[in-house]
């Protein structure tokens, strides 16, 4: 398989990858606020953690795709000299 | 004329459209990965915002208020009282075996006016059939989906009070 065929089936996996990680970032702000609400600030200080980890997950694929993206283009340019 | 014979070489169209057609959906699939991180730090600095909301919300002090006429209080009934304000309707409970329970009288549903059930020791909401549990508050039936605010009792010489609120 060509690697830009390979890079767009990455691509299309680690969409579906940040897109379910974001939901879930979604759900948690909601059930924080929810929390906030009823007075429940126990679980406010891990739902910001696990919030927090989700997004550095979420950047350690965008970082991936950054360099992977920036292979393709090197090796379709080819060398120069 | 331009100078650069390669700037030359290239045909004007492509000036308007510089992305070539396979790179296309590349190129958006880059936009949308970066996009979709965006709003993850949105909503991790939203989650973090609402904990540093959390933390900063202080338990304010209740005043202690005698609840009138709660000690002539018969099993099996109720009696309806205003804590900590004049804006704040409770209802106190004394069950069946003499336990005595209180609550906000606000439906944590959509604030109507809950009342003591005797037949089935329950406390109820006739606006849309909630129902609560006169032990805890929690809601056993119906919409409502949080529990009333109980509101803590103690009993002193002169009668019991109200000495404040658990939401």
């Amino acid at each position: 398989m060509h690697t830009r065929q390979q890079g767009a089936v990455l691509f299309s996996g680690i969409l579906v990858m940040l897109g379910i990680l974001v939901v879930i970032q979604l759900w948690l702000v909601t059930a924080g606020l929810e929390a906030l609400l009823a007075h429940e600030t126990a679980v406010l200080v891990p739902a910001a953690v696990a919030s927090v980890v989700l997004l550095a997950v979420n950047v350690a694929l965008l970082r991936y795709v950054v360099v992977f993206d920036a292979r393709v283009r090197h090796e379709d340019r080819g060398p120069q000299s | 004329m331009p100078d650069d014979p390669k700037a030359a070489a290239i045909p004007r169209w492509r000036e308007d459209f510089p992305v070539r057609w396979d790179d296309d959906n590349y190129l958006t699939r880059r936009e949308l990965a970066k996009f979709l991180t965006l709003g993850s730090a949105l909503l991790a600095g939203a989650s973090g915002v609402l904990a540093i909301a959390g933390s900063l919300r202080q338990t304010p002090a209740w005043p202690a208020a005698i609840i009138p006429s709660a000690t002539a209080l018969l099993p099996g009934t109720s009696l309806l009282f205003r804590y900590p304000t004049e804006a704040d309707p409770c209802i106190l409970i004394k069950t069946g075996t003499g336990e005595l329970h209180a609550y906000s009288q606000v439906c944590t549903h959509l604030s109507c006016a809950v009342r003591y059930e005797t037949e089935g020791n329950t406390i109820a909401c006739p606006c849309h059939r909630g129902f609560f549990s006169v032990a805890d508050g929690r809601p056993t039936a119906g919409p409502p989906t949080r529990p009333l605010p109980r509101i803590r009792l103690e009993s002193r010489a002169d009668g019991i009070y109200a000495i404040g609120v658990e939401v």
